[in-house]
């Protein structure tokens, strides 16, 4: 009977954790899109990696540091709410932070040698 | 540095050289019969080369050639100089034919000045000097290289002579719309402090010029449009004239600071027969270059010494390899982190003493050297509705300016940036004046000072690696997204060309900077420094002009190009196909005025009407995105593209390079992230 139950609630879970992974992408298929039609890129490059500005993915730091900086940068121009909703920021914001990681240096000859 | 003559000069900064000399051009002093002026030996010379003339095709004469004919004319040689040609009368010979024009003396002049190549975009304003070069020359130093824009013509001296360790080119501009043509090139090569000597074609008498054009292409001054941005410049009235000022513009373009200077050339005075006392050529010993004041200097290596922590700061300053070698000596005996802002060259960037903009923050003295910017070095303005500014150098930090940018005397253009008091301000080219300073810094560093140097190096060291770390981790990001990263662009490269003599011709710095960042590079002629006036259009043609420069010293050129640049004057992939200049352009093809959309964007941000759907307006180049591949096998170039996967690139290139290897330049066309 305990068995059943912690099958049940193990089940419960994963279908739970698999509908909130389909909610996170996709919010991050949205912000992605706003990503591209804000332009995002063209200071942060396509995939976040920076240029001529900071890179911002992945992402590390939370959320209200992300709007912190799109909202009230010292350097980057100012989006405010009527550009840019809050909902709409933590959509970009999902985004960058499920950008996956770059390959290892190890696994990069062209850099590891140097 | 040893001596000029007699040894193919490959050094023309004049700072530290031990002797006097003199430029011997290819005609060296040594040819020239002993005891004759060189007019006097040419007027009784030029009869054989009239008979060379008429008994070969012109593309035979060849300098040789022309050197060889310079012996006593035979009897023959000069009845046929002397007498008109046969069925003509005196009279109406002096009408039609020319013996002596006064271009060729002009030739003369240039060839002594020791100008390998003039860049040019033909022009009647100076008809009569193109057919001397090319025939009474031979068309060798000088040889004409053929552009299709006097922006190319400029931009490609700008570039030969930074890659040339300061050696000018002349530049031959029609008058009126060539001169106007060119610029904004000058522009560059003023800012940039880029010696050349720029002739421009011009008809002062009225009454002389042909009806129509010849009337538009003439000015009452021609230099005028481009003085403001001129050292000098002169209209010579006589050959006379036009010997000495000829030799007057080399050593202003050549005195620190370096800029282009500009010679008049009336169509009349190049095309009418020379008549009465032969002209002379006066020669040129170069001017030193101004040094520091040996007792500010003193005070410097005080200041320097007994501070704490001491930085150096660097922009235009090495001329040469030996501009670099001296800031090493310096920064070495002191232990003193080096900040290269690289308007040049100035320092390996794998020397540990290398280091980051961040420095300048800590610093209690800080030592500037030919800073195009000294205000901007040490304060940040930002971008915002009201722009304030914070300084980022300490507030009690000291800083002592060493350079030239005093003695520059022009106003209306304000390339000068914003005035900042140094505490030490000491005018003199910093090459120059390093050994001085560096001579009187060990003088006077104390035993204790010079105690602490092992644990400042350790210090340092540390600080290099980390940097270099940090680096090699950045690039890792995007490394496999398409359009390609510029990080990967640069690795990529380097892969091919680390194990060769390289030479970087275009600045990094839109491109993340990632050659200084990736790349070893620590001789002087590895990188070529920026454009000066930031005047789109530079780009490619100061590429090719530098790659003409290492062509005879057998390097590898490389050129990374942004596409903006190359739409303005992309003809210079044909000169340099036509010239046979070899050379490895790649592009950093972002498909846009990248720079601009930022800026559209802070401004839409800023006026909160964001940016969706409104950013390319003005600023793509896209829809259609130009083929860069066909154009430039449409100018007779090697090329391959548009290459946008990341593992296309690398055997892209390397089929590049093997063009390249024969003598050819090559061209690939490789879709890039934005910076
Ligand atoms: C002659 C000239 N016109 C316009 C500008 C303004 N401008 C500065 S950067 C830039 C964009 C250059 O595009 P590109 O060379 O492709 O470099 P990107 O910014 O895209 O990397 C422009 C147009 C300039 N500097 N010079
Ligand atoms: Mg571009």
């Amino acid at each position: 009977m305990k068995t059943t139950k912690t099958l049940l609630s193990i089940f419960t879970a994963l279908l739970l954790a698999q509908a909130g992974s389909a909610v996170a992408q996709d919010t991050a298929d949205e912000g992605r899109e706003l990503y591209m039609a804000n332009q995002c890129w063209q200071c942060h490059g396509f995939e976040g990696q920076g240029g001529a500005a900071v890179r911002i993915a992945p992402t590390v730091y939370p959320f209200e540091a992300f709007a912190q900086f799109v909202r009230h940068s010292n350097l980057m121009p100012a989006y405010s709410p009527n550009v840019l909703s809050d909902e709409q920021l933590r959509q970009i914001f999902e985004y960058v932070r499920t950008m996956p990681e770059p390959p290892a240096l190890e696994d990069i000859p062209e850099l590891s040698d140097l | 540095m040893q001596g000029w003559i007699g040894k193919p000069v490959r050094t023309f900064y004049a700072g530290d050289s031990a002797q006097p000399f003199s430029l011997g051009g290819n005609m060296a002093k040594e040819d020239r019969p002993e005891g004759v002026n060189r007019r006097e030996f040419l007027t009784t010379a030029s009869a054989g080369v009239a008979a060379a003339a008429l008994a070969k095709p012109a593309a035979a004469q060849d300098a040789s050639a022309r050197m060889a004919a310079a012996t006593p004319p035979s009897a023959a040689m000069e009845a046929m100089e002397n007498d008109p040609p046969e069925g003509y009368s005196a009279a109406e010979a002096s009408e039609y034919f020319v013996k002596h024009p006064g271009s060729d003396f002009m030739v003369d002049v240039i060839k002594d000045l020791d100008f390998e190549y003039i860049t040019t975009n033909p022009g009647s304003s100076f008809r009569g000097i193109h057919e001397s070069i090319v025939n009474y020359g031979g068309n060798a130093s000088p040889e004409l290289l053929t552009c299709p824009h006097e922006e190319q013509a400029i931009a490609m001296a700008h570039g030969y002579t930074k890659a040339a360790g300061g050696k000018p080119l002349a530049v031959l501009c029609h008058g009126t719309v060539g001169l106007q043509h060119a610029s904004m090139a000058m522009y560059n090569a003023w800012c940039d402090r880029a010696p050349m000597v720029v002739l421009g074609g011009n008809h002062y008498d009225a009454t002389e010029r042909r009806t129509g054009v010849e009337w538009s292409h003439s000015a009452q001054d021609a230099a005028r449009v481009v003085r403001d941005y001129t050292k000098w410049d002169d209209t010579p009235m006589s050959l006379q004239h036009f010997s000495e000022s000829m030799a007057r513009a080399y050593k202003i373009a050549m005195t620190p600071p370096m800029g282009p200077t500009v010679v008049i050339i009336d169509g009349h005075l190049q095309e009418a027969e020379m008549h009465g006392t032969p002209p002379t050529i006066p020669g040129v010993a170069p001017t030193r270059p101004p040094q520091g004041d040996i007792t500010a200097l003193e005070e410097a290596a005080r200041w320097l010494t007994e501070a704490e922590s001491p930085v150096i700061v660097v922009d235009l300053m090495a001329h040469d390899q030996d501009g670099v070698d001296a800031l090493i000596e310096l920064a070495e005996a002191l232990q003193a982190p080096v900040v290269n802002q690289s308007g040049r060259m100035n320092f390996p960037n794998n020397h540990y003493l290398s280091q980051g903009a961040g420095v300048v923050a800590q610093a209690d003295v800080i030592l500037g050297l030919e800073l195009y910017d000294t205000w901007g070095t040490l304060n940040t303005l930002r971008d915002r509705v009201h722009r304030d500014h914070q300084r980022i150098a300490r507030p009690d930090a000291r800083v002592i300016d060493i350079g030239v940018k005093d003695l520059f005397t022009k106003s209306n253009y304000q390339s000068f940036q914003r005035y900042n008091r140094a505490d030490l301000s000491i005018a003199g080219d910093a090459q120059a004046t390093l050994p001085t300073l560096t001579e009187q810094v060990r003088r006077q560093m104390s035993s204790a000072r010079q105690a602490s140097n092992a644990s400042r190096e350790a210090r340092w060291r540390s600080a290099h690696d980390q940097a270099k770390a940090a680096s090699r981790d950045a690039a890792r990001y995007a490394w496999d997204a398409s359009p390609i990263s510029t990080a990967r662009l640069y690795a990529e490269l380097w892969q091919l060309i680390k194990d060769r003599d390289w030479a970087l011709v275009s600045d990094d710095s839109q491109q993340s900077r990632w050659a200084r960042r990736l790349w070893t590079i620590d001789r002087h002629y590895q990188h070529i420094g920026r454009s000066g006036g930031a005047g789109l259009g530079y780009g490619a043609p100061s590429a090719v002009g530098a790659a003409l420069a290492h062509r005879a010293e057998g390097r590898l050129p490389i050129n990374v190009q942004r596409d903006g640049d190359l739409m303005y004057v992309p003809g210079v992939l044909w000169t340099a196909a036509h010239h046979e200049i070899p050379l490895l352009t790649v592009t950093h093809n972002n498909r846009g005025y990248h720079q601009e959309f930022m800026h559209l964007q802070r401004m839409a941000a800023r006026r909160q009407r964001g940016i969706d759907g409104s950013s390319h307006v003005g600023n793509e180049l896209n829809n259609p995105a130009p083929d860069f591949a066909k154009i430039a096998s449409g100018m007779g170039v090697w090329s391959e593209g548009p290459i946008t996967e990341p593992g296309d690139l690398r055997a892209a290139l390397s089929r590049a390079l093997d063009v390249v290897d024969q003598g050819e330049p090559a061209f690939v066309d490789c879709v890039c992230q934005p910076r």
